[in-house]
């Protein structure tokens, strides 16, 4: 109990420290949260019309008729070649002499595009839209070509979303990762002690190792789920994400959350012998894959063994799925059993192990 | 001069041995960076795959099965779960079970046969994942286009499309996701590993309490900021060395441009991030505030570097933050060496932009040093401002406030604090 106090008085102490457990999750969901507010994106695109023609000119008109590419013209490959090694442009569009003639002609007329095959998903969006955009042009010329109504109609909808569609699947993601400020904090506040030697003057006294651990961890856990509470207003309010669970359970699996990401800070904490090492272990813990290895952007790939395997052992993972399901499809802990348990048993291992590998001795 | 190389190169063979101490932090250092860009590469850019799907057949007709079977050999899609219902599929997707549902309504293959009719098909994907429904939806709408083609061309009247586009991709022919992924995360493992052991340098110091022994030594400011910078320049020069390495080796990776140059602009990259962390290890008391510091910085350049979402679509004043982003510029750099072969003419802005940005962060650092290396000293010399400012105030104003001010605690001028 009186550790919990001391750790209680460690983050209050310094202004700085209880900011940054309490607040940063928060203040840092603001400046992810902010690079998904747009939605589409405008491609840059390079255009070179060889046929300068009527029709030509019309395509290029339809290329740049809505928000999709902003088109510059070009005249010549060494123009498009030094914009594509510059990455100033996504894709070149070369429009070949007689593009009329073919056109005008019932035959498809040919039109090269150039790809910047360096980002992919720039590359698959630019595509995608020229096709789109392709298909336009030949509506409007609305050829004398027997086009029957389309045989098949797909009606498709992405379930749980209301407006904005990327902001809102993404901002319950994030979550999690900024979560991991205050965990990490946790991790370095047990090096520190071994570093200092306060862990010493410990020794000395009848408190025991999973008494001292669990003070630790309660302090922790505990100052960073009131920072849940910004987080979650800040979510609904400032991004208007809905919120369509029950907020008691997200408190609730939260909690979990944090017990098994403290758990395994406390691990870290345990490994390294100075606050350097720890802050290095951590950082490549929490967060490159944090980002990548979460099933955050891309769903988590099954296929590869050892990646899904680190994948679940992470509790950040569960907790994006939990976190996703929570806000936008309102489910309930019945619904949510598999991710939920799975949260439960890794803050057994991580707590245990990080009971386990604490040595209360003088090095 | 002879002098300061001398204690310049002491600073760094202490620094050095400290690091060699702690086989833990080394091997962290030197061997976990190759290890998570192996892993990473692996994983990442492999685009969705093998969604579950859930399809719901109302029709049971030859036709329904034909386009289940189609959905199912997609890349994106595999059928996990037949069901009757639509609701029960919802549950399931609810649940996570499932991620998308597509639906065949009654009469979709009467529809289909019809000429004077139209078929429908309903697809629901899970939102909660925006790249899993828009891959989802993507699929099932080129399996419905597929279909379509099949019955135009049954029935002759396939036409021509208006215009024909040919794609070629430019550097990469087969738009592989690899090369673009693992270029990026070698820019962020060289990033993390910088910036936090500079960000730990002077803290470390301080907290322990050897800060004031080095204070003592004869070693001037600038010695001192260029003798903890050294250290960290190596150990990330070797890190993006020997990462290289593993992207050409491991992962057949290209460096088509000149891999001497890529290492020339990878030092201004690291010295923004031993800037950046010299200053969070001035302006922080302990480490445990020096890495909170570091991790919402590194949010925010991970942010503006264009990984989640193209830099051209950020909002307004995100894209103008971004350009002070080293990140974001020397990824530029990397990609544009490796992968385009670009040479400096190419380069020339991001190059440019990077060495600004190395030499402005440098400076402000050069310039809270020179301020002291007392964390408390900033916080003095404001409140000691502040006392003079109201002073000035109370002498110029009524004797109102000054009742007023009487009755309120004076500042402390010295910020008294125990060492625990």
């Amino acid at each position: 109990m009186s550790i919990l106090v001391k750790e209680y008085r460690h983050i209050i102490r310094e202004p700085r420290t209880l900011w940054m457990v309490f607040l940063s999750p928060a203040f840092v969901l603001v400046a992810l949260s902010t690079i998904f507010a747009s939605g589409r994106s405008c491609i840059n695109l390079a255009l070179w019309d060889k046929d300068h023609t009527s029709l030509s000119r019309q395509f290029a008109a339809t290329l740049s008729s809505d928000d999709d590419f902003s088109v510059s013209y070009v005249s010549g490959y060494g123009e498009v070649e030094s914009l594509l090694m510059r990455q100033n442009i996504g894709a070149a569009v070369i429009i070949p002499p007689g593009f009329a003639d073919k056109v005008q002609s019932s035959d498809a007329a040919p039109v090269q595009v150039i790809l910047d095959g360096v980002d992919t998903f720039v590359a698959g969006q630019a595509a995608g839209s020229l096709l789109g955009h392709a298909a336009d042009f030949g509506l409007a010329l609305s050829r004398p070509l027997s086009r029957p109504p389309l045989p098949l109609q797909i009606r498709s909808r992405s379930a749980y979303l209301s407006g904005e569609a990327e902001r809102e699947s993404m901002i319950p993601a994030l979550i999690p990762i900024v979560f991991s400020l205050p965990v990490m904090a946790a991790a370095l506040a047990l090096a520190r002690e071994r570093e200092t030697g306060s862990l010493e003057s410990l020794v000395a006294t009848p408190v025991r190792g999973p008494e001292y651990l669990g003070g630790k961890l309660i302090a922790y856990v505990t100052t960073a789920l009131v920072g849940l509470l910004p987080v979650w207003l800040e979510t609904t309010l400032l991004f208007g994400v809905p919120f369509r669970g029950n907020p008691l359970l997200l408190a609730l699996l939260t909690a979990d959350f944090l017990l098994a990401s403290v758990g395994m800070a406390l691990f870290i904490g345990n490994l390294a012998r100075s606050q350097q090492t720890a802050t290095v272990i951590a950082l490549f813990i929490f967060f490159v894959p944090g980002f990548f290895l979460t099933g955050m952007i891309e769903p988590i790939d099954t296929t590869n063994l050892l990646g899904s395997a680190i994948s679940y052992a992470l509790p950040s993972t569960h907790f994006v799925t939990i976190c996703r399901a929570v806000f936008l499809k309102g489910a309930n802990l019945v619904k949510m059993w598999r991710p939920s348990s799975a949260l439960l048993i890794l803050s057994i291992i991580w707590m245990g192990l990080g009971t386990l590998t604490f040595k209360k001795r003088v090095r | 001069m002879q002098d300061t190389l001398n204690r310049v190169w002491g600073l760094v063979k202490k620094e050095f041995l400290q690091l060699g101490r702690d086989k833990l932090l080394l091997g962290f250092i030197l061997v976990a960076p190759l290890l998570e860009l192996m892993l990473m590469g692996g994983i990442t850019g492999g685009g969705v795959q093998n969604l579950p799907l859930a399809v719901v057949d109302l029709d049971r007709s030859r036709a329904s099965r034909e386009l289940f079977a189609k959905l199912d050999q997609t890349d994106e899609l595999l059928i996990k779960a037949y069901s009757d219902s639509v609701a029960q599929a919802q549950e399931w997707m609810q649940s996570g079970r499932v991620s998308a549902i597509v639906v065949a309504p009654p009469g979709y293959g009467e529809g289909l046969l019809d000429p004077h009719a139209s078929a429908e098909i309903h697809v629901i994907a899970d939102g909660s994942s925006y790249v899993v429904s828009s891959a989802a939806i993507g699929a099932a709408e080129s399996v419905a286009a597929e279909i379509v083609q099949d019955i135009a061309v049954r029935y002759g009247v396939a036409g021509g499309e208006a215009v024909e586009l040919r794609f070629t991709a430019r550097f990469n022919s087969a738009l592989d996701g690899q090369p673009g992924a693992i270029t990026m995360m070698l820019g962020l493992i060289v990033y993390q590993v910088t910036l936090v052991i500079a960000s730990q340098s002077f803290t470390r110091e301080r907290e322990l309490g050897t800060l004031e022994q080095l204070r003592v030594t004869p070693l001037g400011r600038l010695e001192l900021m260029i003798g903890k910078a050294i250290p960290t320049l190596l150990v990330g020069l070797v890190n993006c060395l020997l990462m290289t390495g593993v992207a050409v080796a491991w992962f057949d990776i290209p460096v088509r441009g000149s891999l001497l140059l890529l290492m020339l602009l990878t030092i201004p990259f690291i010295l923004t991030q031993i800037g950046w962390g010299t200053l969070i290890s001035l302006i922080s008391r302990t480490q445990q505030q020096a890495m909170l510091s570091v991790f919402a910085l590194a949010m925010l350049e991970i942010a503006c570097s264009g990984f989640l979402s193209p830099a051209s679509s950020l909002p307004e004043a995100m894209r103008l933050l971004s350009y002070f982003s080293s990140v974001q510029h020397y990824i530029k750099i990397l990609r544009g060496v490796a992968l385009r072969g670009a040479g400096l003419g190419a380069l020339w802005l991001p190059a440019l932009a990077l060495a600004g940005i190395a030499l402005s962060v440098t400076a402000l650092a050069w310039l809270r040093l020179r301020l002291g290396l007392g964390t408390d000293l900033l916080k003095q010399r404001l409140q000691i401002w502040r006392h003079i400012y109201r002073r000035e105030r109370r002498r110029r104003t009524g004797s109102r406030t000054r009742k007023l001010n009487a009755q309120k605690p004076q500042p402390a001028y010295v910020d008294v604090r125990v060492k625990e």
